[in-house]
């Protein structure tokens, strides 16, 4: 038999448990939402375009510095800031597909990720050049506060609004792509590029669109990480691997896919921090994505037989 | 005795919800020219695709010399003396024309040499040989239908698969191939050939097989397959003009 | 054949090079650069430019065989030509994890996946006790038979060696089976499949050869610094660097890799040493103390990376065959 305050005591700590378990869902959950806006930024380009966008975290990180001078130079809240990064991010992700990527469409697919590589290391090294390696750090009113639910497990602010905006846009996205005309003719683009362009859609005009769309989706991943991370000129290597690997976990060029995938990239994240340690959660992340590779290469949501 | 060079036996391919090829069986002599004719869509070039390694069959087999290939990689089955042409052609673009078909000969030889030598003699029996030194890529329709077949024949095969390998050519090149084609079956090997032009499948062809749909609707000799009034039904309502 | 005396003629001047410029540890050390990022890009060319698979990792084996080496050395005190072989064996199980997993798919995965490996390879040698951690490896002290290490020259005439030996196998390849194999491979895979080619075998082949290469170059570069940690051997940007290296000078020739080293890496050395701006204040166009002066005397180090962003940049726009390719050169 056990005695009761052996019993109380195993219960206690079944309940400590617990409460880390689920501490570290929810915070890979809230994380996660942030990533999979990055991935769905990221799987738009790739589905409408069939390009793999290295300069997708170096988006991200423009998105930082955007919402960490917005913030010290204009005041302005970060997430408030976002109604100026999304259209700005467009407006330039557009424009970078007018000037640059539109002229390497048709060539082979090495070309358009050197492109972009070497578009990625020229932001990231302006940057540099701009605002020196020292990270920084946005720090707001309620950075640190955090709010505690069912009696233990305690949600960081910043990453409770930056998961419900994620939800927003990724619903406003939605609607967007699936009721809008643009948004149709996006989705036909993407289905079938020679198609599309006999039914009269501009197709080149929608390869601006999506670029301007992936651009503006990444900024807004990186401005709502921003009051979280640190800033630097570097920091977007890593998420452009983590949105790589969202991508394809969700099958390249699925949006569904994408959202799931970046949710369950955070979960992992979050869990291999608690249960293994903080300096290997990359590590898990990338094992994963050559286990997709291997078992199921066309990703958790895509098509079988498309390789 | 004749023996079956190549058995079909009940093969299905499905593409998702598509029935592509459905429950086909035939065989193939040897030294036979056969012809394997349908409208668009049939499943023609699927069947040829599974024949020759590149689709996994949904179900049934396909037994090539004895043996059975429809578990067996495209280039097993290439070593295993079957060769097949691209509909849609596939030049390797930024090689010479000799490359291409030395590519064909390095499945027999593993030597530079020898593979320019068998090159050169397949060049020359397609007539190609003047474009030797060209680069691929810059070949017009009918020479890069040249190549694909030069390109086979340069792997020494037993059976070769030929996706309409006249297919946009004008009549004078068509009767080259045709030529080529007949030159080769005496010498000794076999050729299953797709094409919609019916004047040269009656012309050339030993046997023949009519799918439809997927299914096969017919097969006979060229006489009985162009008397036959579900063939003939078949190519009018697929809106075909052979 | 004219290729092999053109490699014979240019190994014998670089051979007699340091004789001439006499014995200035700087230019040694840039030419050991140069020479290395030539034999880098080459064997990257030999899977990327004759088979068309792109590597975005190639650092996973440089480092494979850096670290290998470096903890050999200073853990067993092994012999260094003894621990580079060691390095060789790591890399290429690397390789053939990479290969066996990725060679069976088409497209865009090759190019991801070997970036994936890359990060693995290099975040477990960031995390793991035995390499070092980020502190990386420091060697004190080495010597291979009595030959003084601590001078440049040796490591000179190593990497023109590996070199050499490189540029041969890329040669040789180039007409023999398995080169005209990788080329069918890079032109159309579903046409190479159908003439017998059985293509992760070859592809793996490739790799293998290239890996094994890299990993020496990672060895010989370890020994020759005597300090390595993650960021320097690595690093996703050596592998961007080596990518940019061949396809700069032109990817899938055999001289393209090396020419994009001879320009290369000279400019980048300007630009780390910061000669460009040095330049400027000595020709009193810009003051030391002005403004731009400071910027530039701060600045311009980090801007070799801006640069050769810019030149990927130009290069694939205006030049994605490369130097050779605009030339109109073949072969
Ligand atoms: N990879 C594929 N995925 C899905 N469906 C396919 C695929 N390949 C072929 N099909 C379908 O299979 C059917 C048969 O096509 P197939 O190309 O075999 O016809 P075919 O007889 O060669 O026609 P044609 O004379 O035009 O060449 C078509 O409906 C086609 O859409
Ligand atoms: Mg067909």
């Amino acid at each position: 038999m056990v005695s009761g305050g052996k019993f109380l005591q195993a219960v206690h700590f079944k309940g400590v448990i617990m409460t880390f378990f689920f501490q570290s869902l929810l915070s890979g959950l809230l994380t996660g939402g942030v990533y999979a806006l990055a991935g769905i930024g990221m799987s738009v380009v790739f589905g409408v375009m069939n390009i793999s966008n290295f300069a997708h975290g170096d988006l991200m990180m423009l998105g930082m510095y955007m919402a960490y001078f917005a913030f010290t130079l204009l005041h302005i809240d970060p997430y408030l800031s976002l109604l100026l990064i999304i259209p700005t991010a467009f407006l330039f992700g557009f424009l970078i597909e007018k000037v640059f990527i539109h002229r390497i469409i048709h060539h082979p697919h090495q070309n358009q990720i050197l492109l972009t590589i070497g578009l990625g290391l020229i932001m990231s090294n302006t940057a540099l050049l701009a605002f020196t390696s020292d990270p920084k750090i946005l720090t707001t009113s309620y950075s640190s506060s955090a709010v505690t639910i069912f009696g233990g497990i305690s949600l960081s602010v910043p990453l409770l609004l930056s998961f419900v905006i994620t939800c927003l846009i990724t619903g406003i996205l939605f609607l967007f792509l699936s009721k809008t005309t643009t948004g149709l003719a996006l989705w036909a683009t993407s289905q079938n590029r020679e198609a599309a362009q006999l039914m009269g859609i501009n197709v080149s005009k929608m390869s601006a669109i999506a670029f301007g769309l992936g651009t503006a989706l990444a900024a807004t991943a990186g401005a709502l990480i921003a009051p979280t991370y640190y800033i630097h000129p570097m920091a977007g290597h890593t998420f452009l691997l983590k949105a790589f690997t969202i991508c394809v976990l969700g099958g390249l060029g699925s949006v569904v896919g994408a959202g799931v995938g970046g949710v369950i990239i955070g979960v992992v994240e979050s869990m291999s921090s608690t249960y293994l340690s903080s300096d290997w959660k990359d590590v898990v992340v990338f094992i994963i994505f050559l286990g997709v590779l291997l078992f199921r290469p066309q990703g958790l949501f895509g098509k079988k037989g498309e390789q | 005795m004749i023996q079956h060079l190549l058995y079909i036996n009940h093969v299905s391919k499905h593409f998702g919800g598509n029935v592509a090829v459905s429950d086909i069986s035939f065989s193939v002599d040897e030294k036979q020219i056969f012809g394997l004719i349908g409208p668009n869509g049939a499943g023609k070039t699927t069947l040829f695709n599974c024949i020759s390694g590149f689709y996994p069959v949904t179900s049934g087999d396909i037994i090539f010399d004895n043996k059975t290939i429809n578990k067996l990689r495209p280039d097993e089955v290439c070593h295993l003396g079957m060769a097949r042409t691209w509909q849609r052609v596939k030049p390797l673009g930024s090689l010479t024309v000799l490359e291409n078909v030395m590519i064909g000969a390095f499945s027999i030889t593993h030597v530079t040499r020898e593979a320019e030598k068998i090159a050169i003699e397949q060049l020359e029996s397609v007539g190609l040989i003047d474009y030797a030194k060209k680069n691929a890529g810059s070949l017009s329709i009918g020479l890069k239908k040249k190549l694909e077949l030069a390109r086979v024949l340069a792997t020494h095969p037993k059976m070769l698969l030929l996706d309409e390998i006249c297919g946009g050519l004008n009549l004078t090149e068509t009767e080259t191939i045709l030529g080529i084609i007949r030159e080769v079956r005496d010498k000794g090997a076999t050729i299953v050939f797709i094409e919609h032009d019916m004047k040269a499948v009656t012309a050339i062809c030993d046997w023949i097989v009519v799918l439809n749909s997927g299914e096969k609707l017919a097969e006979g000799t060229p006489e009985e397959i162009t008397g036959n009034p579900e063939v003939i039904a078949a190519y009018l309502g697929g809106g075909h003009n052979a | 054949m004219k290729q092999i005396a053109i490699i014979a003629v240019i190994a014998g001047i670089a051979a007699v090079l340091p004789l001439v410029i006499g014995e200035s540890p700087y230019f040694t050390g840039v030419l050991i650069s140069v020479l290395m990022m030539a034999a880098l890009a080459s064997a990257w060319n030999i899977l990327g430019g004759y088979a068309g698979q792109y590597s975005f990792g190639h650092a996973a084996y440089f480092g494979a065989g850096a670290y290998t080496t470096m903890i050999l050395i200073s853990k067993f005190n092994l012999n260094p030509i003894l621990s580079m072989v060691a390095g060789i064996v790591v890399a290429c199980i690397i390789a053939l994890v990479t290969g066996s997993i990725v060679f069976r798919l088409r497209g865009h995965y090759f190019g991801l996946a070997s970036i994936a490996v890359a990060e693995i390879v290099r975040l477990s040698a960031l995390n793991f006790d035995f390499t070092g951690g980020a502190q990386g490896i420091l060697l004190t002290d080495v010597s291979l038979w009595g030959v003084d290490l601590n001078s440049k020259t040796p490591f000179y005439y190593g990497m023109l060696l590996v070199l050499v030996v490189t540029l041969g196998i890329a040669l040789s390849l180039r007409t023999s089976k398995t080169g005209y194999y990788l080329q069918a491979i890079r032109e159309d895979q579903d046409a190479a499949a159908s003439l017998g080619i059985n293509l992760a075998f070859y592809k793996n082949k490739a790799l293998l050869i290239s890996a094994a290469l890299t990993s020496v170059l990672g060895s010989l570069y370890a020994v020759y610094i005597r300090f390595i940690d993650t960021s320097a051997v690595l690093d996703l940007r050596l592998s961007i660097e080596i990518i940019l290296t061949a396809i700069i000078g032109g990817v899938g020739t055999v001289w393209g890799p090396v020419l994009g080293a001879v320009l290369l890496v000279p400019l980048a050395e300007m630009l780390r040493s910061n000669v460009i701006g040095d330049a400027l204040v000595k020709q009193g166009m810009v003051s030391e103390t002005s403004g731009l002066g400071v910027f530039l005397k701060e600045n311009l180090a980090h801007a070799h990376v801006l640069v050769y962003g810019i030149i990927t940049v130009l290069c694939i726009l205006y030049l994605p065959k490369g130097i050779l390719g605009l030339l109109g050169r073949k072969k």
